[in-house]
């Protein structure tokens, strides 16, 4: 049990600001698709 | 110091291996920063010291130089000291490198900063790149091309999370007589610290002779693997080395030739705004992430040679067909072709550690990638400068802009026959380079 809170700990850790991250590059992009 | 030793990081009975890649990806996604460093090029030129953008621009360049040398350099220690003690002194050198520099930009000195995140940070991101290759590849034997993607795509993923963080923090400390960029580099200090830490109290090493359970080692499907060890001084001396490094120096070239510029790219090609031109630059960081992940992972099935022969061939083609897609003026399929090109450049990146183990088994292998990073190194400084000279060259020839891309893109293709070949060339390593004497022997 302790075993699968650090593992659920760990990887939200890490793919919290990963998906931050994506989410900000794909605003960033969003022009590339609506402007002309 | 025992906390920090080889020994104290051995993983007890019921550890789970998944834990390995987010200790890894914790450091990874700090030190990958540095490919967003150009956000604070115009802040520090405005930091009210007379800095140009040239001279901002070495910092980043000193902290690739170091980077590449410091994995090649302090490769042997790595594979001794273990991950932790090098993610600690990884920590201590990019973050007190920002810290540093943040003195730096307060003090108005120039040389702070570069000694800062430049030479020491530089240190940290070498250190922090190889730190936990040879432990994921030893706690996935069965599958070290996925568990190596990840660490590096947490790298490509450090830029995605770094600009904007650097952009926000600079805004939140803006004030009448401060830019925020030197509290910009405290508050992330702190914060890649903790991240850090927190990956190198998570990371632990395999018990000696460990394996998955239900795997068993080689005989391998795949001719080029071995259960052979190969030290750092002899695989330096193998063709084998040197057709890798030709092979990574290539694909970084051609890579670079498309990221370095993309924006501006899009903008002359396709004569769009520099905000849709910057919204390609940020949609290719994305592939590029997932790339690392995807391909490498591939690779696991289909073998390291195969899958960098795709990279070369396919992206060949790919790039000759980048013109094609600015005659006909066609955005969109400019977009898939550059995508797809771009996530095979982080692709090339993520499974050289995995074909290397192939090639020369797991013993000193973090050594062994970190000789093969000043590849890199070599192929930043080459890359941008060989697509400069030739787009400027073509520009005050008279050549439109739209097309002053069109020979860059011929030449990437170029670079990337000349990895094909390169990796055309790849055969298992002779026997004679192999160490027959255990470890212990070796270090004596």
């Amino acid at each position: 049990m302790k075993n699968k809170i650090l593992l659920a700990i760990a990887w939200a850790w890490v793919t919290i600001p990963l998906g931050w991250g994506v989410y900000q590059s794909l605003q960033k992009s969003m022009p590339l698709f609506f402007d002309r | 110091m025992t906390f920090l030793s080889r020994e104290a990081t051995i993983a007890r009975p019921g550890f789970s291996r998944w834990l390995v890649p987010p200790a890894a990806i914790s450091v990874h996604i700090c030190i990958g920063e540095v490919y967003g460093f150009s956000v604070f090029n115009v802040p520090l030129t405005q930091a009210g010291a007379g800095w140009t953008i040239p001279q901002v621009g070495w910092v980043y360049s000193i902290a690739l130089v170091m980077l590449g040398m410091s994995a090649a350099v302090f490769g042997k220690w790595v594979d001794r000291g273990g991950p932790r003690k090098t993610m600690v002194v990884s920590c201590v050198c990019f973050c007190g490198g920002l810290l540093i520099s943040a003195l730096g930009v307060k003090l108005k000195s120039l040389w702070m900063v570069y000694l800062g995140y430049g030479f020491l940070g530089g240190i940290g991101l070498g250190l922090g790149y190889i730190s936990p290759v040879s432990t994921l590849i030893k706690w996935f034997p069965d599958r070290p091309g996925m568990a190596t993607g990840m660490a590096i795509m947490g790298f490509g993923g450090g830029a995605l999370i770094g600009a904007p963080l650097g952009v926000r923090l600079m805004d939140q400390f803006k004030s009448t007589t401060s830019v925020g960029v030197a509290e910009a580099f405290l508050v992330m200090s702190i914060l890649y610290a903790i991240s850090m830490l927190f990956g190198a109290s998570l990371v632990r090493v395999p018990p000696e002779d460990w394996k998955p359970d239900g795997w068993e080692p080689g005989p391998h499907g795949q001719p080029m693997m071995t259960n052979a060890r190969i030290g750092v001084d002899r695989a330096w001396k193998t063709p084998q080395f040197w057709c890798l490094w030709m092979v990574l120096c290539m694909n970084v070239s051609a890579g670079i030739g498309i990221l370095g510029q993309a924006s501006k790219m899009c903008s002359d090609m396709f004569g769009v705004s520099p905000a849709v031109g910057g919204g390609f630059a940020g949609l290719l960081s994305i592939f590029n992430m997932g790339g690392r992940f995807f391909w490498s992972s591939i690779s696991d099935h289909t073998g390291r040679k195969t899958v960098y022969s795709i990279y070369f061939l396919f992206g060949a083609i790919l790039y000759c067909a980048v013109p094609w897609t600015q005659s006909t003026q066609n955005k969109t399929l400019f977009v898939v072709v550059t995508a797809i090109i771009i996530t095979m450049y982080g692709g090339g990146f993520a499974t050289i550690p995995a074909y290397l183990r192939d090639l020369f088994g797991t013993y000193q292998i973090g050594a062994i990638h970190g000789r093969l990073i000043t590849a890199w190194s070599v192929a930043a400084i080459v890359g941008p400068s060989l697509v400069n000279y030739i787009s400027t060259a073509k520009i005050e020839a008279g050549v439109p802009h739209a097309e002053a891309y069109n020979s860059t893109m011929y030449l990437m293709a170029g670079l990337l026959v000349i990895g094909l070949v390169a990796n055309l060339l790849v055969q298992p390593v002779d026997a004679k380079y192999r160490i027959t004497e255990s470890p212990k022997d070796q270090e004596k």
